[in-house]
C-alpha cells in the first residue's frame, strides 16, 4: 500500500522531489525513490509528467460543501473591550470575502458586548453575532466551545479565523475538534486559491525555518488562527451590519461543570529568557555606556522585546552576563534582532545570524554587522533611536 | 492516582538548518529529542507521583524510533509506556493525532489526569491538546505552570495567559497541557535507562488494529488538513543601506519592519 | 521487539547534561580550581557513579561498554570533572567492590555510588610510578591487621578522599610478589596528607601527596588475597587504560567541534577560513583520528565488558587516542590563530587538560615499549 516509481518509466526529472512537502522523495541512480517517510499526499503524483508515480490509495472524495458561505471572524473581547487582533483579522476577512464574493461575520461571546458592536461594523463585519450571557464571564474554554459551535453549525460559515491569542489558541482546537473542522494554527498569510477557491494557510513551521502552505478541503469551516499583528485592519466607512442576538441556553453538561475559574489576575510580562525571545534590541561598545543601553531598553519595549548586549557590553558591566549574545554567551534566534552599535565581530555574529530579520545601526558603514543584515542605517544610534520611538508612537 | 503524559519525539529545531542552495531542511545529523514541553509535563507528572503515589503512564505516537523518548520517560521514572506506531499513523494532522491518542486513551481507561505539554517545537500548532480534551469530553487547562492542589476527585491549578495568570479548579478526570514550570525537569537515571532498553521493558507496542482504529480515520487519510507545500522563508539577507538624514531612514526602516510584520511581536 | 539502544541513549542523556550543566561552567571552574562537587553529587543521582556495578550494591547495573560512553560524553565537557568522576566509578572502588566485606560495602561502596564519600586510587610513590616493583609504602601485618606506614604522590582526590585503596608493599623481598592493596579511610589515625598541588592542566582537580604513619587497619581491609596485589592490579588495568582512551576521544570531540565552529565563522580575505586546504587538512586529520580512536575503544570496551584479555590492545588505544587528542588541541588552537591563545576559548583548556591523560594510566614511553614487547618475543 502507498505510493511507488516505474522506475522504466521514471526519467529523473526531479519534479517530485521538488514538490514533496515531506522530503520524502530522493533520487537514486537517476530515478526518483520514494522513502519511508511518505504520507501518501500525492502531490508527485501530480505533477510527474511520465505518469511514473503510482498509487493504490483511493482518492478522497471532497463532499459538497456549497451551503457554507461566508467568512467569519470569532471576536474576542474582555469586559467589553475589543482585543486588537479582532479588527486585524476583520482586514483579512474583508479581503478574503472579497475574492469570494461573500460576507464578512462576526460571532462575539460573552457579558456586556452590546458596546463595541459598531465598531465591528466599522471595520467591515457585515453579520455580527451577540452571544450574552452571564455564564459566559468569565472565559471558560468549555462553555464557549459549546455557544460558538452553535452558532457556526446554525449559520455555516465557510471560513472561520480566530485570532491567535492565548485564549484563541486553546479554544480554536476544541471549537474545531467539535466540528469536525480542519483547523491551522498560527497563520502569517491567508489568500483564496484562483481555481479550487478554498483558503490557503500559510504558517511557519520548525521554529521559524520553514514555511507551510496548509488546506482544508475535507472540512467546513476553514478554520484558521491568526497571529496577532500581521493583518491590517480596514476600516470601510458606512457599513451597515446586521445584528443578531443568539439566545443560547447554556446547558449545566458535566463537562461544562466542571472548571470553575477562582481568581483573574493581570499580570505584567516578566522578563523572556533571550532564548526564547520573540525581539532582542542588543548594544555594543558603540552604545558608549549605560546612558546608550537606557535607550536600548526603550527601544525593546516598544518591541516588546528583550536587552542584550555584546561581550564587551558585559565586561563593561552595561548588561548582566546573562544577556551576552556570542560565541562565548548565548546563540539566540529571534524573530527580529536589531544590533545597536556592534561593530558585528565573528564572535558576535556567531550568536545572532540565525536571527529571522536583523537590523544594524552603527556609525561605521564598513563595519561587518552590515553584512549579516537585512537593514541598515549608518548613524549614530544616539539619534536614530529616539526617531525611532517617536515615529513608532506617532 | 492514574496519571497519562502525552510525549512527543521531534527534531532539535535549535539545530535544524537550511540548504542555502535548495532552501530545504537539513534534517540529516539532527537529533531527535523529547519535545521541551512535554520534558517539563513528564516533571510534572513525576512530582505527583512522588508526592501523590500516583502511576505515570506515558504515551508517544510515531514511528518505531520514537521508542527512544518513551525509554526517557521511563528513565526519569514513568511506570510504564505505550508506543503508538504503524504506517496508518504517518502523516496526521492534529485532528487525526487527537483520535489516535484519544482511542489509545480509552484503551487505557480509567485515568484521573491527562498531562501534555503546551506545543511541540517542530509544529508549533498547540491543537493536540485542546482537540484530545474535547475528543475524550474532559475539562481542559492550557499553559498551566503550576499545580496547587490535588485532592479527591479535584485538581487546582495556575495557569498563565497573555495578561497575567489564572487559577482554575478542574474536576477530574482533566486535561492539562504544560508549559513554562519552575523546576527544571530531572534527568534519566542510568539504571532506569539500561532497564527501558532491555526487553522486558514495560513498554507496549500497540498499532491501529489494537486500538481499534480504522485505517480512514488516522494518518494523512484522516486528516482534515494537508500541505500544499514548504518553502524557505526568505532568501538571502537584502543587507540594506537605508539612505538619507535621521528621520527619513528611520522613516524607510520602520516602513521595512512593518511589511515584514515585526513589529506587534509582542507576546 | 522495539526497544531503544542503551549505548546511544546513554550518550545522549550524558550529552545534555555536559551541554546543559557542564559547559557553561567550565571556564569558571578551570579558573577558581574549585572541584564541582555539587555536579559530581547530580552525576551520582543519575547513576552514573554506579554505572560499572550491579543495582544489588547500588549500582545501576550497566558495563564497561557503557561507562567509558558515559566518560566520553563527560569528558567532553570538562576534564577534571570527567576524570575524577572516572576514578570513583572504576579504580577507587572496584577493590572494595570485589573484596570487601558486606560491612564495608555499606559503610563505604553504597555512600561513594551516591556521591556522598569519595574514594582515591593510590599508586605512585615519589620512587615508584611506573615501576611499582619499587613500592616503598609497607604493610606489616599485626595479630588484628595491619599497620601502613609510607607515602603516596600524585594522588588523585588525597586531601579531599574519604577513603583509599592503596598499592603497598607487604614483603620488600618479594618484589612485585609482594605488593597487596589495602583499604584506608582517610579518619584513620596517622593519615595526612600536602597542600594541593599546582598544576598546568585539570585544574579542579585536587592532587597532593598523603601520607600514612602508623596506620592500624583491621585484617579485612586486605583487598584480595595476600602477595596477588598485582593480579589486582591487573584485572582492572586494561580498563583503565580503555576508560582513559575514551577520556582523551570527548576531549578530541571537543577540540574538534571547537575548530569546525571557528573556521566555519572566522571570515579572512573574504571567505571562511574553513575553505583554505591547509585548515581542511587540519581537520581532516582530526577526523580521521577520532573515527579510528573510536573503534579501537568500540573494540576494547567490549572485549573488557565480555572479559577477553586485551591489555595490548588497551595500551594501544590509550596511547592512540591520548597523543591524537594531544595532535588536536594543538591544531584547535592553531586554527584558532590568537584566539586560541586567549582564556576565553576553551581550546587552550583542552590543550593543558589533555596532558594529564599523557601520564594518567601509563606514560607513553613505557606503553610504547610494552606495546613492542608484545611484537619482539
Amino acid at each position: 500500500m502507498g505510493v511507488w516509481v516505474e522506475f522504466e518509466l521514471c526519467n529523473g526529472c526531479r519534479r517530485c522531489l521538488k514538490v514533496c512537502p515531506y522530503e520524502a522523495v530522493a533520487i537514486k541512480d537517476d530515478k526518483a525513490v520514494i522513502l519511508e517517510h511518505c504520507t501518501v499526499c500525492g502531490a508527485c503524483i501530480e505533477v510527474c509528467r511520465q505518469e511514473a508515480i503510482k498509487s493504490d490509495v483511493a482518492e478522497r472524495r471532497i463532499p459538497d460543501f456549497s451551503d457554507y458561505r461566508g467568512v467569519w471572524v470569532l471576536a474576542e473581547a474582555r469586559g467589553g473591550e475589543l482585543d486588537p487582533v479582532t479588527l486585524e483579522l476583520l482586514g483579512a476577512a474583508q479581503l478574503l470575502a472579497q475574492d469570494l464574493g461573500q460576507e464578512v461575520g462576526v460571532i462575539l461571546p460573552g457579558k456586556n458586548i452590546a458596546e463595541p458592536a459598531p465598531l465591528l461594523a466599522r471595520f467591515g463585519a457585515v453579520k455580527i453575532c451577540l452571544i450574552e450571557d452571564d455564564l459566559l464571564e468569565p472565559y471558560r474554554v468549555e462553555t464557549y466551545a459549546e455557544v460558538v459551535a452553535g452558532v457556526v453549525t446554525e449559520y455555516k460559515p465557510e471560513i472561520l479565523l480566530v485570532g491567535a491569542t492565548s485564549r484563541g489558541r486553546e479554544l480554536a482546537p476544541r471549537l474545531a475538534r467539535r466540528l469536525k473542522a480542519g483547523l491551522t494554527a498560527d497563520c502569517t498569510a491567508l489568500t483564496i486559491d484562483p481555481d479550487e477557491k478554498i483558503l490557503l494557510q500559510t504558517r511557519p513551521a520548525f521554529g521559524g525555518n520553514i514555511m507551510a502552505t496548509i488546506a482544508s478541503r475535507y472540512s467546513r469551516p476553514q478554520m484558521a488562527t491568526v497571529r496577532p499583528g500581521v493583518m491590517q485592519p480596514c476600516e470601510c466607512d458606512g457599513n451597515r451590519a446586521e445584528i443578531i442576538n443568539v439566545s443560547v441556553n447554556i446547558s449545566e453538561s458535566p463537562v461544562l461543570a466542571a472548571s470553575k475559574v477562582l481568581e483573574i489576575v493581570r499580570q505584567a510580562r516578566r522578563q523572556v529568557r533571550l532564548s526564547e525571545a520573540k525581539v532582542i534590541v542588543a548594544g555594543g561598545r558603540g552604545t558608549g555606556g549605560a546612558t546608550g543601553f537606557k535607550l536600548i531598553e526603550k527601544l525593546a519595549a516598544e518591541f516588546g522585546g528583550e536587552v542584550a548586549g555584546t561581550r564587551i557590553a558585559v565586561e563593561e558591566g552595561w548588561v548582566p552576563v546573562e544577556r551576552q549574545v556570542g560565541q562565548t554567551g548565548q546563540s539566540v534566534r529571534p524573530e527580529l534582532y536589531i544590533a545597536c552599535g556592534i561593530s558585528g565581530a565573528v564572535q558576535h555574529r556567531a550568536g545572532m545570524q540565525n536571527s529571522r530579520y536583523i537590523i544594524a545601526i552603527n556609525k561605521d558603514p564598513g563595519a561587518p554587522i552590515f553584512a549579516v543584515a537585512d537593514w541598515g542605517i549608518v548613524g549614530d544610534l544616539h539619534q536614530i533611536i529616539p526617531e525611532m520611538i517617536t515615529q513608532i508612537n506617532s | 492516582m492514574k496519571i497519562v503524559v502525552l510525549i512527543k519525539q521531534v527534531p532539535d529545531t535549535t539545530e535544524v538548518k537550511l540548504d542555502r542552495k535548495t532552501g530545504n531542511l537539513i534534517r540529516e545529523g539532527v537529533e531527535s529529542i523529547v519535545n521541551p514541553d512535554d520534558r517539563r509535563a513528564l516533571e510534572l507528572g513525576l512530582r505527583l507521583k512522588d508526592d501523590f503515589s500516583a502511576t505515570v503512564t506515558v504515551v508517544s505516537m510515531g514511528p518505531p524510533q520514537a521508542v527512544d523518548v518513551l525509554s526517557e520517560a521511563l528513565g526519569m521514572g514513568c511506570d510504564e509506556a505505550v508506543l503508538l506506531t504503524d504506517k496508518a499513523f504517518a502523516g496526521a494532522d492534529t485532528w487525526a493525532t487527537s483520535t489516535t491518542l484519544g482511542k489509545a486513551l480509552e484503551k487505557i481507561g480509567d485515568f484521573d489526569l491527562v498531562l501534555c505539554g503546551y506545543q511541540a517545537i517542530d509544529g508549533d500548532t498547540a491543537q493536540t491538546g485542546p482537540q484530545l480534551a474535547e475528543y475524550l469530553n474532559l475539562p481542559q487547562a492550557c499553559y498551566v505552570d503550576n499545580i496547587e492542589k490535588l485532592e479527591a476527585g479535584k485538581i487546582t491549578v495556575t495557569r498563565r495567559n497573555d495578561n497575567g495568570y489564572e487559577r482554575i479548579s478542574l474536576k477530574l478526570p482533566a486535561l492539562l497541557t504544560i508549559s513554562k514550570i519552575s523546576a527544571e525537569p530531572r534527568y534519566p537515571l542510568m539504571g532506569n535507562l539500561i532497564d527501558a532498553c532491555r526487553e522486558d521493558a514495560k513498554i507496549k507496542i500497540w498499532n491501529a488494529a489494537d486500538i481499534g482504529a480504522l485505517s480512514q480515520e488516522l494518518g494523512m487519510a484522516g486528516s482534515l488538513t494537508q500541505v500544499v507545500k514548504t518553502f524557505s522563508p526568505k532568501g538571502k539577507r537584502a543587507g540594506e543601506i537605508l539612505a538619507g538624514e535621521v528621520p527619513e531612514a528611520v522613516s524607510a526602516l520602520l516602513e521595512k519592519v512593518r511589511e515584514a510584520h515585526l513589529l506587534k511581536l509582542k507576546g | 521487539m522495539i526497544r531503544s539502544d542503551a549505548e546511544a541513549l546513554i550518550k545522549k542523556t550524558m550529552a545534555r547534561f555536559v551541554d546543559d550543566e557542564v559547559i557553561p561552567r567550565a571556564r569558571e571552574i578551570d579558573e577558581s580550581g574549585e572541584f564541582p562537587y555539587d555536579l559530581f553529587k547530580k552525576l551520582a543521582d543519575m547513576g552514573v557513579l554506579g554505572i560499572r556495578y550491579p543495582k544489588e550494591v547500588g549500582g545501576s547495573g550497566g558495563d564497561t561498554v557503557l561507562y567509558c560512553v558515559a566518560m566520553q560524553e563527560l569528558a567532553r565537557g570538562l576534564m577534571s570533572l570527567a576524570a575524577t568522576t572516572a576514578m570513583q566509578c572504576l579504580m577507587a572502588t572496584n577493590g572494595l567492590y570485589l573484596y570487601g566485606t558486606k560491612e564495608m560495602h555499606e559503610e563505604y561502596l553504597y555512600p561513594a555510588l551516591q556521591g556522598e564519600k569519595i574514594g582515591a586510587f593510590q599508586l605512585t610513590e615519589p620512587e615508584a610510578g611506573s615501576d611499582l616493583g619499587n613500592v616503598r609504602t609497607r604493610a606489616r601485618k599485626t595479630s588484628d591487621g595491619y599497620v601502613i606506614n609510607g607515602m603516596k604522590t600524585w594522588s588523585t582526590n588525597g586531601p579531599k578522599g574519604d577513603f583509599h585503596t592503596v598499592l603497598c608493599q607487604t614483603d620488600p623481598d618479594k618484589g612485585l610478589k609482594g605488593l597487596m592493596f589495602f583499604f584506608i579511610p582517610t579518619t584513620t589515625p596517622g593519615f595526612s596528607h600536602s597542600k594541593k598541588f599546582d598544576c598546568l592542566g585539570t585544574r579542579s582537580s585536587t592532587l597532593s601527596e598523603i601520607y600514612f604513619n602508623d596506620c592500624h587497619i583491621p585484617e579485612e581491609y586486605c583487598l584480595g588475597e595476600p602477595g596477588r596485589g598485582l593480579d589486582v592490579l591487573l584485572t582492572i588495568l586494561a580498563e583503565i587504560r580503555i576508560m582513559t582512551a575514551a577520556l582523551a576521544l570527548g576531549l578530541h570531540r571537543a577540540a574538534m567541534a571547537d575548530s569546525i565552529k571557528y573556521c566555519k565563522e572566522r571570515v579572512q580575505f573574504g571567505k571562511p577560513i574553513g575553505k583554505n586546504q591547509l585548515i581542511q587538512a587540519k581537520i581532516a586529520n582530526m577526523a580521521v583520528n577520532l573515527e579510528a580512536g573510536q573503534l579501537m575503544v568500540d573494540k576494547v570496551t567490549r572485549q573488557v565488558r565480555d572479559k577477553k584479555p586485551c591489555l595490548n590492545e588497551a595500551s594501544m588505544a590509550k596511547y592512540f587516542t591520548v597523543e591524537s587528542a594531544c595532535k588536536a588541541s594543538d591544531e584547535a588552537m592553531r586554527i584558532h590563530g590568537a584566539y586560541g591563545f586567549s582564556m576565553e576559548y576553551s581550546v587552550q583548556r583542552y590543550y593543558r587538560d589533555n596532558r594529564f591523560l599523557l601520564y594518567g594510566g601509563g606514560t607513553h614511553e613505557v606503553l610504547q615499549t610494552t606495546i613492542a614487547r608484545q611484537y619482539l618475543k
